[in-house]
């Protein structure tokens, strides 16, 4: 995200090689692949969630009393979790819901805010930081306040309190995307605002407006383009970010609701239980340990074929 | 005769009164028996979440079952609960009184004469005029807080504003320095109960400085304050001037008790299973063992052996409120106690060794006069036919979906823990259910106001003292419904013959005749099924390992330290 970046990308003739080098970078990182092929199994298993809990032969909201130790807490019976052939992750203690179930709803959660935020981060972002950086100083001051004011909010607390007070009859997978979003745009639109200001005073795009062309086409045709290839490095890390996100909101109650699952409120509801059930944390909090740390490699990766002589996330490496 | 929720819950989650069963009594581990003769000396630590107080050490502030745990250290009583393990824990004995109480034959008049030899912690003697002042200070605007009845049952309470102006409660008589004489407004057999509250505990006018009197209050039990900071800790010292000669229902072994107060339940229970230094002489006031906490202990036979038993008399139910529909239509109410899962709800709770199935609105003890009855026996895990036979009948036999209210936290057994185990089962029957979170603050006041209460949720009922009336009445007695808030009775239920009957046997002064009326009341209200009874929970904590005699009393299912040695 840098001036050279932005050389590169606004220097037109050299962009049918650019893709292919990047390409080469990106599949020569070695721990990006990593990332990459961890991150397309979780997208695919959790697409594939309802045909793969067929497959177990289980559901994510069936009680299953049978399995549990009543006696004793209502903690699984049999060792890793009552996990079996029936239900290959074990149970969750004191209902007996299968794991394995609810893990992958848990994942479908994870992408689908993630993902859902990420749009709405997206759209904010650039129409704000467009709008800023194009739109004289008035504007440019204005929205840069907006922004300023979007970066610190303290947003934990009021997510906290719209999520609490928002009535039950709301879907809350939408709700925390909303949420999420509304709080975590400031960057993107920071980010663009500056791109924008180095890219108007361009050659090309004078000419562009010189030759007649409205506000609208120059910013949509001429300034955007260049703009993507730090969008989409910065998009990347916004991903297990909004992972996160979801998984804490959902850890302190206030994310998605029960029968429903989610990593974050697994992991809440495990945290007693690491002594006597260490299966049940360790399912959730592996998962997301793996999720978020494969979109993080990956992201780096993009970040480091779209911009070489940025230093890697990881250090040394190019 | 009500409690605010959070009174409630205080006395549902702090005092969580249990009775032992089988396994109570000693829970020592190791070293000599238990010996009452020789068990003084030591210092016992009480570690609790809360002040076991209730932040003000001030007995007319003071709101506790049966007296409290470490509050009847200090403030002796009319009356007070019999410290024994089991079934007799549940009686109530004199304390300062030579018996439980003279009642007139309509029960409205009480008379109690004082034992001889009673003396503060300063040596002066007790006399019926302390007691009197005791009771008098609890109706100070300026002492808020305390139990509720007070104001209730006193003729001339509900305008009386305390003593501190000079003016006297005419219906407190003291003819003279021995015998006190208390005249009701109406019959209530159950008074020896409530005069085990510290309300009924002396308090010397001299010393008695108002608000400031919690600072510095004087004992006339077998301790003595030597220092209280509020929600923080509290140190106890022997009082010189009690002795097991003038009180025969507390051993004070321990020479020194200190309380720390404040800590995270998961942090007591850990310092109490490591029993690490001063924690060997532990015990917890107010903190059970989680699910958790319990499935890794019963992996060790020491930790075992030092985790305490109890029940209290509390019943967790689906309560329905039969003006919002469906539940106006008693078939749809059968369905869903037809559907209910409650081996489901058990695990919920924390599994066969925190809660019972419960069929009865009454605990199952005998106390409260528990009659048994199934009318609509789902057995461990539903009936799901029966209940979409209901349903059909009720016009409902395509499915059905209603709204369960909960509380947003599961410490109560009203959470989303066992309301997720009643959407599960309800299912099983066509039912849908959406949950409906309230969280903790709000819920009290949507559930105890006929305006704003839900159609159908969960909730928690336990009594201030063990006997039908204080479990039956807030809930089923319709001249208690109150229409701006702090109402109990939630299906607004107000049936002539009921109401007579709750009045009928209030007037019997002998608890072992009432008990068989409260049972049968009990019987014939949950033929309506206004209520669907889950759970009855079971309390287990931990001591710490030099603990002697310690038992979870039947009265509050809590640790009596008025019982228990560290020697």
């Amino acid at each position: 995200m840098t001036a050279e970046l932005v050389t590169e990308v606004g220097a037109a003739p050299e962009a049918p090689t650019r893709g292919r080098q990047v390409r080469q970078r990106l599949f020569a990182d070695r721990m990006a692949m990593a990332g990459l092929v961890v991150a397309v199994l979780m997208i695919v298993a959790a697409v594939a969630a309802p045909l793969l809990i067929h497959l177990e032969g289980q559901d994510a909201t069936s009680y299953h009393p049978e399995l549990l130790d009543s006696a004793r807490g209502g903690v699984p019976r049999g060792a890793f979790g009552g996990a079996s052939g029936a239900h290959w992750l074990g149970v969750e203690p004191t209902t007996g819901r299968d794991l394995f179930a609810r893990a992958l709803g848990g994942a479908q959660i994870s992408f689908l805010v993630a993902f859902g935020t990420l749009i709405v981060q997206i759209l904010l972002g650039v129409g704000v930081g467009l709008a800023a950086g194009l739109g004289g100083k008035v504007a440019d001051s204005v929205l840069g306040r907006l922004i300023d004011l979007a970066i610190s909010f303290p947003q934990l607390i009021f997510a906290i309190a719209l999520l609490a007070i928002v009535p039950s009859g709301f879907p809350r997978p939408l709700l925390l995307m909303l949420v999420i979003g509304l709080f975590g745009w400031g960057g993107t639109a920071r980010l663009i605002r500056g791109q924008v200001l180095s890219l108007k005073t361009r050659d090309y795009v004078s000419a562009a407006r010189l030759s007649g062309a409205s506000r609208a086409r120059v910013a949509v045709r001429e300034i955007l383009p260049g703009v993507s290839a730090p969008l989409v490095t910065y998009a990347a890390l916004l991903i297990p970010s909004n992972m996160i996100s979801e998984a804490g909101l959902s850890f302190l109650g206030v994310g998605v609701r029960p029968p429903g699952s989610s990593w974050g409120q697994m992991l809440s509801s495990a945290t007693t239980w690491f002594q006597a059930d260490p299966t049940y944390v360790l399912v959730p909090g592996l998962l997301l340990l793996v999720n978020v740390l494969a979109f993080t490699v990956l992201a780096d990766g993009v970040r480091t074929a779209l911009d070489p002589k940025a230093r890697s996330l990881r250090g040394g490496r190019r | 005769m009500r409690r605010s929720a959070a009174l409630l819950t205080t006395a549902a989650l702090l005092t969580a009164a249990a009775a032992c069963s089988s396994d109570h009594g000693s829970s020592s581990s190791g070293g000599a028996a238990f010996d009452p003769k020789n068990c003084q000396g030591g210092t016992l630590y009480v570690l609790n979440q809360s002040d076991s107080t209730g932040h003000h050490l001030d007995p007319a502030r003071i709101y506790t079952s049966g007296g409290g745990s470490v509050t009847s250290l200090i403030f002796r009583t009319l009356t007070t609960r019999h410290r024994v393990p089991g079934e007799a824990g549940d009686q109530v004995v004199p304390d300062l009184a030579t018996d439980t109480g003279k009642a007139s034959a309509d029960a409205k008049t009480w008379t109690y004469h004082l034992k001889d030899g009673l003396k503060f912690d300063d040596g002066t003697p007790i006399t019926a005029k302390d007691i009197k002042w005791g009771v008098e200070r609890a109706f100070a605007p300026e002492l808020p807080g305390g139990i509720p009845y007070l104001r209730d049952w006193l003729v001339g309470g509900e305008d009386y504003k305390g003593p501190y102006k000079g003016k006297e409660l005419d219906s407190i008589q003291t003819p003279d320095d021995k015998t006190i004489i208390f005249k009701l407004r109406k019959p209530e057999g159950d008074f020896p109960y409530v005069a085990t509250a510290t309300q009924f505990a002396p308090v010397p006018k001299a010393k008695d400085d108002g608000t400031g009197y919690e600072k510095h209050p004087v004992a006339s039990g077998p301790y003595k304050v030597q220092s209280h900071e509020q929600d923080k800790n509290l140190v106890l010292v022997r009082n010189p001037y009690w002795s097991r000669s003038v009180d025969d229902q507390r051993l004070a072994c321990p020479d020194r008790i200190e309380g720390t107060y404040g800590l995270n339940a998961a942090v007591i229970n850990q310092r109490l299973s490591s029993s690490a230094g001063k924690d060997a002489n532990a015990i917890t006031a107010d903190t059970d063992l989680s699910p958790a906490e319990l499935a890794r202990i019963s992996n060790d036979p020491n930790l075992k052996k030092r985790a305490v038993k109890g029940e209290f008399g509390e019943t967790d139910y689906i309560a329905f409120n039969p003006k919002v529909k469906p539940f106006d239509d008693i078939r749809v109410r059968e369905a869903v106690a037809y559907a209910v899962s409650r081996q489901s709800v058990v695990n919920a709770a924390g599994g066969s060794s925190l809660a019972k199935a419960a069929t009865t609105f009454l605990p199952d003890q005998a106390a409260f006069g528990y009659q048994p009855y199934d009318y609509f026996p789902a057995g461990p895990g539903g009936d799901a036919a029966k209940a979409k036979e209901l349903l059909a009948q009720a016009g409902h036999a395509s499915g059905l979906t209603v709204t369960l209210a909960h509380r947003n936290a599961d410490y109560n057994h009203d959470g989303p823990a066992v309301a997720t185990a009643v959407q599960a089962a309800l299912k099983q029957a066509g039912i849908n259910v959406t949950l409906k979170p309230y969280d903790d603050a709000a819920y009290g006041d949507a559930i105890q106001k006929p305006s704003t209460e839900p159609g159908m949720f969960l909730t928690t009922w336990g009594a201030d003292w063990p006997t039908g009336g204080p479990f039956l009445g807030p809930i089923f007695d319709g001249r208690q419904i109150l229409k701006d808030g702090g109402n109990f009775n939630a299906s607004q239920l107000n049936d002539p013959k009921i109401n007579a009957e709750f009045d009928a046997i209030n007037k019997i002064t002998d608890p072992a005749q009432a008990r068989p009326r409260w049972g049968a009341l009990d019987a014939e209200i949950g033929k309506q099924a206004l209520t669907v009874p889950l759970i009855h929970p079971i309390y287990i904590r931990l001591t710490g390992k030099n603990v002697k005699n310690a038992y979870l009393d039947q009265w509050r299912g809590s640790y009596d330290p008025a019982m228990v040695s560290v020697k």
